[in-house]
């Protein structure tokens, strides 16, 4: 088994100030080189969780978060952290393709280009790495100067995931990938996510208990902001320990 | 009521006094409704067909090339001259510099309030700058005269403080709340996710600001600073207080300058009807409905893509 890539200590967090925590006393592991899917119904905290890896939380405004959140070690809540440094090596994928209104190749070029890429043959070689690496290459090359918005939701969304890996980052994190998507193009982002975990850490939120089994090591599963039950997928889906898990996975709520 | 009378129509029954009375019941609004829709329309051709008909005389007093590339506008004196050079490029000098001085303004204050200041700050910084759209352009030009020229005139030891760079500057205030809030409509309306996704990518917040929300929102911001171009041209009181008034081609900031609007407004009060010197305004208010009508034109182009590639 690989060593774990992201430790979580006692993590809580509340949108504010008066509001019950969003998430309680969650510890685990995200192992490296795997793919960790956290199910639970809406609500339940699962994206919170996410948002805390890459520190997005930062943005709400009145958001209390105390506990650990490691990162090879590190404390990425310890104030000498680069915030922008830590979001490059844990990079993310949203719920709905948000594509930039450029080019396809502006795309997946605007993270390296962040960070200093200035040669055009150096960028012409990431973009076609990251498209590739994203399985959006065939269909990309011919029209890396067309607007990503002309791009249909599936290859948006495939997009969004080359150039998030584009900057070479360490763990993806991705927030229902595939929730606004159709089953043929869900099916082949969740190949993408097999495939990326040879050379990624990967997270994914998923609603779907199918998608979860489908792809992921390792699952988590979460009920009103608790972590209830974290273990390989095969135990989880046969024989989890815990009635709730039991019960959502079953289908007897959710 | 349509759909009452469409059934009455695709029934086809006789034709009664029912269904008579329906129908005048329905050509009567319908009609009333279209020519009020329609008179906009009549009112503009009416406009547009009177303004040619008054100023396209004055070619027959003069050539076009002599209208356009004279460099003397002298209407009244004998023999006259009516070169309107001088005056186009008054408008054209004071229309440029006041757009180089708000538009990059403008867009950084609606980058400021729509990206920067935090909710509450940004109710009040966009009624601050409604409110500034809301003052007189005659307010503007006496303040112009009365507090800008006279320092103007002291500190830069200038022969008149009434000048270009005096009603450029006016000009300038004038059209800022119009580029500030149309841009800060446009940049407020980007998507938070695609601030979410520079984020996500390392992205610093100033990158995001520049690098992501000013492009998402460039169509808008274009088409706000075009609208003020329009309004900076089309401008009359402003410069016709603080400009100076002087037919020359400017050369530098702090020449006077006559632009054509406030030649209108200065001399049409003055010209007996039907004179060439009557026909020669009504030619600059041609002029100045072309490049309106242009740069409209230019806005709905950008509206419907036209400036994608």
């Amino acid at each position: 088994m690989e060593e774990a890539k992201m430790v979580t200590k006692s993590l809580f967090m509340s949108y504010s100030r008066n509001a019950p925590p969003a998430l309680k006393d969650v510890t685990m592991d995200i192992r490296a080189n795997s793919v960790t899917a956290f199910i639970g119904p809406s609500g339940c905290g699962k994206s919170t969780f996410l948002r805390c890896l890459n520190r997005m939380n930062d943005f709400v405004r009145d958001a209390r978060i105390t506990g650990r959140v490691l990162l090879d070690g590190m404390d990425i809540y310890s104030p000498e952290v680069d915030v922008t440094n830590l979001r490059r090596r844990v990079g993310m994928v949203f719920q709905r393709p948000n594509p930039f209104p450029f080019s396809i190749r502006e795309n997946v070029a605007y993270g390296p280009k962040l960070l200093g890429a200035r040669d055009e043959s150096v960028i012409d070689e990431i973009v076609e790495n990251s498209l590739r690496s994203a399985g959006l290459w065939e269909e990309a090359r011919d029209r890396l100067n067309d607007m990503a918005t002309s791009l249909s939701g599936g290859q948006q969304q495939r997009l969004c995931i080359a150039r998030a890996i584009a900057v070479e980052p360490e763990v993806l994190l991705m927030d229902e990938p595939t929730s606004a998507l159709d089953p043929i193009a869900t099916a082949r982002v969740e190949e993408l996510v097999r495939e990326l975990k040879r050379d990624y850490t990967v997270a994914i939120v998923t609603h779907n208990m199918q998608q979860a089994a489908r792809v992921s090591d390792t699952t988590a599963f979460f009920l009103m902001g608790e972590l209830v039950e974290y273990g390989p997928t095969d135990v989880i889906f046969t024989t989890p320990t815990d009635q709730r898990t039991e019960d959502y996975i079953t289908g007897r709520f959710g | 009521m349509e759909r009452a009378g469409e059934i009455v129509i695709t029934t086809g029954g006789p034709r009664g006094a029912r269904r008579g009375a329906r129908k005048w019941g329905e050509i009567v609004p319908k009609g009333v409704v279209t020519s009020v829709a329609l008179s906009g329309i009549w009112l503009m051709a009416f406009i547009i067909f009177f303004l040619i008909k008054e100023g396209a005389p004055i070619l027959k007093e003069t050539s076009l090339t002599e209208i356009a590339l004279g460099q003397l506008w002298y209407p009244v004196s004998n023999p006259p001259s009516y070169g309107m050079l001088p005056l186009i490029a008054g408008s054209a000098a004071v229309t440029l510099l006041s757009s180089i001085m708000a538009i990059p303004f403008g867009v950084v204050l609606a980058l400021f309030i729509s990206d920067v200041c935090p909710e509450r700050a940004r109710e009040f910084c966009k009624v601050s700058l409604e409110i500034l759209g809301f003052l007189p352009s005659v307010v503007l030009g006496f303040i112009g005269m009365a507090v800008i020229a006279p320092h103007m005139q002291m500190k830069l030891e200038l022969l008149s403080g009434l000048n270009m760079l005096n009603a450029s500057f006016l000009l300038g205030i004038l059209i800022l709340p119009t580029i500030a809030t149309l841009s800060e409509d446009s940049l407020y309306a980007v998507p938070q996710a695609m601030r979410d996704a520079s984020y996500a990518l390392g992205g610093t917040r100033c990158e995001t600001m520049f690098k992501v929300v000013l492009k998402c929102a460039s169509r808008g911001i274009a088409q706000a600073a075009i609208l003020g171009v329009m309004r900076s041209v089309g401008e009359t009181m402003v410069v016709l207080m603080a400009a100076g008034g002087a037919a020359i081609i400017p050369l530098a900031m702090s020449d006077p300058v006559r632009p054509l609007t406030s030649t209108i407004a200065a001399e049409m009060g003055e010209t007996p009807v039907g004179s060439p010197h009557y026909h020669a305004l009504f030619f600059m208010g041609c002029l100045l409905l072309f490049i309106t009508i242009a740069l409209n034109i230019l806005v709905l182009r950008i509206e419907s893509g036209g400036g994608e590639k």
